[in-house]
């Protein structure tokens, strides 16, 4: 079968892209084979394990369950656009200190979960980051130190904005 | 692409601005093209064969299709609209407080964010979260095709597992809720594996409607899904329960009935006995649950 070939323009990671893909390619695997982006993960590609979870346009999905076409006009940040090399987000550098880390595979969608979830709900309860990151399977940590790592990253997210806060008074 | 006869599809992918537009495809195509919403059924049913779709039809630009709007005497809510907009919407929360929590409930955030109230209406799964709430409110869904409209009822809509009345030159875009009064009274409960990413075990939506006094039972509605071919109602249990005030049922006998209607099966989620069985005690639950809320209004 022929392939009919499409261009789909996006920005992702703060970067404008322009690609050529087909019309049945996951987004996972535009973001994976196309652009070289292999922080995002393919873990069950069903939904389940949240292993491919990007932002798009301001909204956490399974970049597994999204065609690519559907990301036209889109913006999307993957891990590799969370933190500039060596500079790392708040958020990873809990999961570090807290050895929320063991295999790693779960982590970059962990991560952009537990971003998302801050940047809608800074000063979650325990209750409420389980539940911001249940699309997110983890079989190494048993997830208590992935929990401990979110909580720490919201302390020190809102003592800095209370610092930014205080400054600018 | 030019000699490709009309009417045949090649790998094909639409994202029309325009309803009319998209009615206009189907019409043309017909059963070739598959229509996508937020993907999260459709992509998960064809994982291993993708290929095997010839056309997409995207509904993502038609910006009708993602509101909720309150139109006396009902509410419309666009099939586009997704599980998150449902669970967030304050509007569906203080009338239609069942369908928020049961969206709420269903996958995860990723899941939430994508998946559509039309989507999980058309995929018709036996489990499908949001239909046992939609028939208990008494939704109808608006379906367009190039030459006309239809109005179906939820009741009428599910004929069989993943199968409903839907043509393949017709599209889902309104599901319509009548307004539930003032003293309506309603309660969900879904049964799974676990909290996250679980398909139903069973599920029940209860929705009672009281006479303008609050005293009298008018109208009842209860509905599981999980338990037969197509979410069921439990047209005996409104019976049983109609004319009546709360303090003269007997809540044992009830979910009795609920338990002696049910067609579940056996299957990885549960077997057969236990989702009878189930299906008592959560019929139960929910009258207690609807009891107290009413005897709290009427305090």
């Amino acid at each position: 079968m022929s392939l009919n070939k499409l261009t789909i323009e996006f920005v992702i990671n703060g970067r404008k892209r322009k690609v050529e893909t087909t019309p049945s390619t996951r987004l996972l695997d535009l973001i994976r084979d196309n652009l070289c982006l292999t922080g995002t993960k393919e873990g069950c590609g069903k939904g389940e394990c949240g292993a491919c979870t990007v932002i798009m346009n301001n909204e956490l999905v399974a970049s597994c369950l999204v065609l690519a076409p559907q990301a036209n006009g889109a913006e999307i940040t993957t891990i590799e656009g969370v933190g500039r090399g060596k500079n790392l987000d708040p958020i990873q550098e809990a999961f570090m200190e807290t050895g929320a880390i063991q295999c790693g595979f779960c982590t970059p969608g962990m991560v952009l979960a537990a971003k998302k979830l801050l940047q809608e709900n800074p000063q979650p309860s325990i209750e409420e980051i389980k539940r911001g990151i249940s699309g997110n399977l983890c079989r190494c940590t048993g997830y208590q130190k992935i929990i401990e790592a979110i909580n720490l990253a919201a302390k020190r997210l809102s003592q800095q904005a209370k610092r930014r806060e205080d400054a600018d008074e | 692409m030019e000699n490709t006869p009309r009417n045949t599809l090649i790998s094909k992918y639409f994202a029309p601005q325009e309803i009319k537009e998209a009615l206009e495809l189907l019409s043309e195509y017909g059963e070739e093209i598959k229509i996508i919403a937020g993907g999260t059924d459709l992509l998960v049913q064809y994982y291993d064969r993708l290929y095997e779709i010839a056309g997409w039809l995207d509904l993502k630009n038609l910006a009708e299709l993602k509101k909720i709007s309150i139109l006396e005497p009902y509410m419309s809510i666009g099939a586009m609209v997704t599980h998150t907009q449902l669970e967030k919407s304050p509007d569906i929360k203080k009338h239609f407080p069942i369908l928020s929590q049961a969206a709420a409930e269903i996958g995860s955030p990723q899941i939430r964010n994508r998946g559509t109230l039309g989507g999980n209406i058309v995929n018709a799964s036996p489990a499908g979260d949001l239909l046992s709430p939609l028939i208990a409110y008494g939704a109808k869904f608006e379906l367009l095709s190039l030459n006309e409209k239809t109005v179906v009822s939820s009741e009428q809509f599910f004929i069989g597992p993943k199968k409903t009345v839907l043509r393949t030159d017709q599209l889902l875009t309104r599901i319509i809720l009548p307004w539930p009064g003032q003293n309506c009274y309603s309660s969900w409960i879904k049964v799974g594996r676990r909290r996250a990413l679980a398909i139903s075990t069973i599920a029940l939506a209860m929705v009672v409607k009281m006479t303008e006094d609050n005293r009298i039972i008018q109208e009842v509605k209860v509905c599981l899904s999980s338990v037969a071919p197509t979410p069921l109602e439990i047209k005996e249990v409104r019976e049983e329960m109609r004319g009546k005030s709360f303090n003269q049922l007997n809540f044992d006998k009830l979910g009795q009935i609920v338990e002696d209607k049910t067609l579940p099966i056996d299957d990885i989620r549960g077997t057969k006995e236990y989702r009878k069985e189930v299906a008592k005690r959560i019929t139960i639950h929910c009258l207690e649950e609807i009891y107290n809320c009413w005897r709290r209004k009427c305090l």
